[in-house]
């Protein structure tokens, strides 16, 4: 076990390295100047980029550039979004809103889909269960912008219940809540629906399976074992669907961010992307690759730990 | 004769003169011809299918949306990229459905001075329908007014706009049409560039095994551990924006899943007593790996293929979301969602068309492939 979890790290590492590299080339070699500042003289600015190393060629530039994450743990300053300030800070300042909203997505999902879901399995093939069934799978296909776009015309237009967008100044906790229910809910539909159809598809499975039966045969009451067989069973497998949505709940959703203006890390990457500010697109894309891959250590070892018979390796 | 006992024959069987032996009838020992029609394992799937409502219907619903893709912007009159900057943001309007009062082409105009309303060179005859409010604002009169928005932008009578135009003018129906082709074209290529490298790395690895499979799967980890968000805006970013450079920036990572696939697949097929035996009678390894395994593979994949469909579509719509879609003027659904959501507001039919339209052919790809897996699911092998 040990010697797996080290070899994903060693993997980990190496993607990590990947990615630093890969974004570092791919957003410097584009034709579009990194710096530019209207109100600085050409002197000014020819100081400023000798400061970050523009002058120098590409390969000595992307030794710093691995020397300051490495060495210093710095990620250079922002150019256009934010002039002047450490992209890292940046970066840290966002990370509230994202944590904040994914948080409350979490906290909603997480017991709606898990009733979704074993409502349905228990109700097998009666009109709950296929009105639910018809829900997650509208739920999952429809992509939440649609529906980010629908609850905005809905509930900001035709019945104006809340405010159009994030309200990032709210006077008061309450305020600023009431600006993040509809991103939160716009957040939550795919979750939901997601945990609901793995647990229904679960629990429909153990439910049929033979230690349920022997379980009824021992004397426990249909109730007793589901509750204490069935339904503890099917939830082992639906960890591995929720512990990416733990983890990701820095990472946040671009677009939804996006739509209702929050200023979060999904936001901020796509500004970014559009305003060219290469730093700071560098840092965040690494800062969404570590998120990623410590969800794919997590869910590995914990799938390492459930069923070990996955490894690498065999012969012809 | 009865022959008991097999491994001592009867004396007057052993020494049979050769005059008396003569070559048997073919036909006596011809196995019976079945008495009903073979059923290929694709077969009976697609019989499954068929009986399968909801997969049908989804079907169908893929099938009317490819083809309005492929007519309608070659039969609307209009060209996607036509444009009449008079006619911008024409609401809706239908032919049969306008007499009904949706779709009839008309808007409703607030805050307008009652004066002008009688004044033929900003209001032209007809125009006005029906005065909604009239109130004061100060010492103005001022009225909320219905006006034929078709004839109030001097459109001729008799041009429809089924689905409006955009800011400028041009033909909605026409360009969300146009869209999905480029949308369903992105998809298409992604998954079957996606398969094509998938099957012949998963079953390289899973047929090989040993060192050659430690490499490859743990390049295919590394690769893999590159978050599908970074990749994509990496690549888009490298490539510009454009068709080809969407199908490869969603084929970086996208391949991954199926080589995994076929590499199991592999796994649980190479050892059974079939490729042995092909194996035994000197088949080379490449018409073993496609002609004896790789069949096996093909009902996981399908199903796979199908899934990977409405995923495409999505990352398509996303991209354009974040600032990285197809480039202007040519539209994809994407595009046509993003742009119609910075005027959800005022103009709300310019989202709603794109929205249907997506959201649609999402559910359908997701139902069928629902569909196809159960179809395909061998546990099911010549249930009714």
């Amino acid at each position: 076990m040990l010697k797996y979890i080290a070899g994903r790290i060693v993997a980990m590492l190496l993607t990590i390295f990947l990615v630093m590299t890969l974004s570092f080339w791919i957003i410097r070699l584009m034709p579009m100047t990194i710096f530019e500042n209207p109100e600085v003289s050409p002197e000014v600015q020819y100081k400023l980029e000798e400061r970050m190393h523009l002058h120098e060629p590409m390969i000595v530039q992307y030794y710093y550039f691995l020397e300051g994450i490495i060495v210093r743990g710095d990620f250079g300053t922002s150019v256009k979004l934010r002039p002047g300030m450490d992209v890292f800070d940046i970066i840290i300042t966002r990370i509230q809103p994202t944590m904040v909203l994914n948080f409350f997505s979490l906290l909603i999902s997480i017991p709606l889909g898990i009733l979704a879901g074993t409502v349905a399995a228990l109700r097998r093939n009666t009109w709950v269960d296929h009105v639910i069934s018809f829900a997650i799978v509208i739920f999952i296909s429809v992509p939440s912008f649609v529906f980010a776009s629908v609850l905005q015309y809905c509930f900001t237009f035709l019945w104006p219940v809340f405010p159009t967008l994030y309200n990032a100044q709210a006077p008061n906790v309450w305020a600023a809540f009431h600006s993040m229910i509809l991103p939160i809910v716009a957040l939550s539909l795919g979750p939901i629906a997601t945990i609901a159809r793995y647990l229904r598809g679960e629990l429909i499975e153990t439910l049929s399976s033979e230690y349920m039966l022997l379980a009824r045969t021992k004397g426990l009451t249909q109730k007793e074992a589901t509750w204490f067989h069935a339904f503890r069973n099917s939830l082992v497998p639906i960890a591995n669907t929720i512990i990416p949505m733990i983890t990701g709940i820095m990472g946040g959703s671009l677009v939804i961010e996006k739509l209702f203006s929050v200023p979060g890390e999904g936001g901020l990457l796509v500004d970014s992307i559009m305003a060219g500010d290469h730093f700071l697109t560098v840092a965040l894309l690494i800062f969404y690759s570590l998120i990623s891959l410590i969800t794919i250590l997590v869910v590995d070892i914990s799938y390492g730990i459930i069923d070990p018979r996955i490894r690498i390796g065999g012969g012809k | 004769m009865i022959i008991e006992d097999r491994n001592h024959l009867p004396r007057e069987l052993e020494e049979i003169p050769a005059e008396k032996l003569q070559k048997a009838d073919r036909e006596d020992y011809r196995d019976e011809a079945f008495a009903t029609e073979p059923i290929g394992f694709y077969r009976d799937a697609f019989r499954r299918l068929r009986k399968n409502k909801v997969s049908m219907a989804s079907l169908i619903a893929i099938a009317v949306i490819i083809l309005l893709a492929i007519v309608v912007p070659e039969v609307s009159g209009y060209t996607y990229v036509q444009q009449n900057v008079d006619q911008k943001y024409l609401p809706p309007k239908i032919p049969g459905l306008e007499k009904l009062g949706i779709a009839d082409g008309s808007r409703v105009m607030t805050n307008r001075k009652k004066s002008s309303i009688s004044d033929t060179s900003r209001y032209p005859e007809g125009s006005v329908l029906e005065i909604v409010r009239e109130y004061k604002a100060g010492k103005q009169d001022v009225v909320d007014v219905k006006v034929d928005y078709y004839k109030y932008c001097g459109v001729p009578e008799g041009e429809y706009h089924w689905f409006g135009t955009d800011y400028l003018g041009r033909d909605v129906l026409t360009r969300l049409f146009r869209g999905t082709r480029i949308s369903l074209l992105i998809a298409l290529l992604s998954v079957v560039t996606n398969l094509i490298i998938g099957i012949i790395y998963g079953s390289v690895a899973g047929y090989y095994g040993g060192r050659i499979d430690m490499f490859l799967t743990h390049f295919a980890e590394v690769l893999d551990g590159l978050p599908y968000i970074v990749v994509t805006i990496l690549f888009m970013m490298l490539f510009g924006a454009g068709i080809v450079s969407i199908v490869l920036a969603l084929t970086v990572t996208g391949w991954i899943g199926t080589a995994r696939l076929t590499r199991a697949q592999f796994y649980r097929f190479k050892g059974r007593e079939y490729v042995l035996a092909a194996r035994t009678m000197g088949i080379p390894d490449r018409r073993l790996i496609f002609r004896h395994i790789l069949p096996n593979t093909v009902g996981p994949l399908i199903t796979r293929a199908m899934i990977a469909v409405p995923g495409a579509i999505f990352s398509e719509s996303f991209l354009a979301y974040i600032g990285l879609g197809i480039m202007p003027p040519e539209p994809s659904i994407g595009t046509l969602l993003s742009s119609g959501q910075s005027v959800l507001l005022q103009y709300p039919y310019l989202t709603l068309f794109p929205a249907i339209l997506i959201s649609v052919l999402m559910i359908a790809f997701n139902m069928l492939s629902n569909g196809l897996r159960d179809a395909m699911d061998p546990n099911h092998r010549g249930e009714e």
